[in-house]
């Protein structure tokens, strides 16, 4: 799978572990997360996969309901760390709001 | 919910000026040894990271918290605008309930006792031990993180500190594995179960519901540690349905942003130490503050191996 807006990816690099690549949208770690929210964190993972920088701002104080708990992570069969990821966007738009 | 942004930054504002979260002096917050002979010098620094004085302060101020969140009024008043005088620094620490600290302060002595009737060639140093600044590295502000750790990796090896035990899964995640990646400084840490050798106990056989924090659990593998020593003592763990890799979250991390979403979480969790029917047992602080605050009666692992020892 290719990211569709370069950029992001790069600025993400920064910020998180470069593994969203990895992920084949499954689902286990949206079902095994806590939160249970329908789809969290796998809906997060797929805005990084595609570069959906905006749409990752427009729901971005959803990322810290995330309880960095860990548990998706260990589940995962693709090894996409998405709990590390949220943990990374959590980086991206904390420094996106003290910029802006 | 309120908006972490509000939250990360008085945090992260109470940080840089006190070194610790709640924007409250270190002296205020860290007395549990004044009435303890610890030694100064010794093998291993023991390390208490706070976060167990810091647990009357939270439940004190997500108290408030929940009282406003999702509320009409949570929009205008924002936590930044009514934090400095209610929920942060001095005010914070004169509406905290003493008994509350004091009991908090009576885990660290617990843990004290276990040490010593383990023969840990241990010593304290109260300059030494403060926040790792863990909780600003899991709400994503990675920079007033870094700096703080450095500020502390630094004063640790300045005082010739090798060797720390530590006292909760929080602290011993930040020491152990963000210390080195982000300071560049490198320490033998020990969470303090790993260090006690006891033997015994005598009121026979019987049976707890250990809750397995996620950072003892999952991040560093270790619950096995702490289950051992019990077995040790004639005290098994009753099977959980969720626990080592596999632990549930006390939903406690949520707290600062949503009180509710902590209670939901915690609640869940709660259901399933409860269905063991074995008395619950916490080995973190902020797992044992957030299945306090939902009514369970939950005592930490350092009160029941205490009174094994007579
Ligand atoms: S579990 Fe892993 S592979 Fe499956 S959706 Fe989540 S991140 Fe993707
Ligand atoms: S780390 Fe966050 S996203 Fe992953 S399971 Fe835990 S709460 Fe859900």
């Amino acid at each position: 799978m290719t990211m569709l807006n370069p950029d992001f990816a790069e600025e993400l690099k920064q910020f998180s572990e470069d593994s969203a690549l990895a992920c084949f949208n499954c689902g286990t770690c949206a079902a095994i997360c806590p939160l249970i929210d329908s789809h969290f964190p796998r809906s997060m993972i797929r805005y990084v996969q595609i570069g959906a920088k905006e749409r990752i701002l427009e729901a971005a104080t959803e990322l810290w309901k995330c309880l960095h708990c860990g548990l998706c992570t260990q589940t995962c069969p693709r090894e996409a760390n998405p709990g590390e990821i949220i943990l990374g966007l959590k980086r991206l738009v904390l420094d996106h709001w003290r910029k802006s | 919910m309120y908006h972490p942004r509000d939250i990360i930054e008085t945090i992260a504002g109470n940080l840089r000026a006190t070194r610790n979260p709640f924007g409250i002096p270190h002296f205020m917050v860290n007395r549990w040894w004044g009435r303890s002979k610890l030694p100064r010098q010794g093998d291993a620094l023991l390390f208490t990271g706070l976060m167990y004085q810091f647990i009357p302060y939270i439940e004190k101020s997500t108290g408030y918290l929940s009282r406003y969140e999702d509320t009409p009024l949570s929009r205008y008043v924002g936590y930044t605008r009514y934090v400095p005088s209610y929920l942060s620094g001095l005010g914070l620490a004169m509406i905290t309930p003493r008994r509350e600290k004091q009991k908090m302060n009576g885990i660290l002595n617990n843990i004290v006792r276990v040490l010593n009737a383990s023969r840990v060639d241990f010593y304290y140093r109260p300059e030494l031990d403060h926040y790792s600044g863990i909780l600003l590295y899991d709400l994503g502000d990675r920079d007033t993180f870094v700096t703080h750790a450095r500020w502390l990796a630094d004063r640790l090896k300045k005082a010739g500190v090798r060797k720390l035990i530590t006292v909760d899964p929080h602290t011993t995640y930040a020491l152990k594995e963000l210390f080195p990646k982000y300071t560049g400084s490198r320490f033998e840490v020990h969470p303090y179960f790993e260090m006690i050798q006891l033997k015994g106990g005598n009121n026979g056989r019987r049976t707890v519901a250990l809750h397995d924090p996620c950072f003892y659990g999952r991040y560093l593998g270790l619950s096995d540690v702490p289950a051992k020593a019990l077995a040790e003592l004639g005290i098994d763990c009753a099977e959980l349905e969720r626990s080592g890799a596999y632990t549930h979250c006390c939903g406690g991390p949520a707290e600062s942003v949503s009180p509710r979403l902590a209670d939901d979480v915690g609640r869940r969790r709660l259901a399933q130490l409860e269905g063991t029917g074995a008395p619950i047992v916490a080995m973190c602080p902020i797992c044992l503050g957030n299945l306090r605050k939902l009514g369970a009666d939950v005592r930490d692992l350092s009160s029941v191996l205490v009174e094994t020892l007579s």
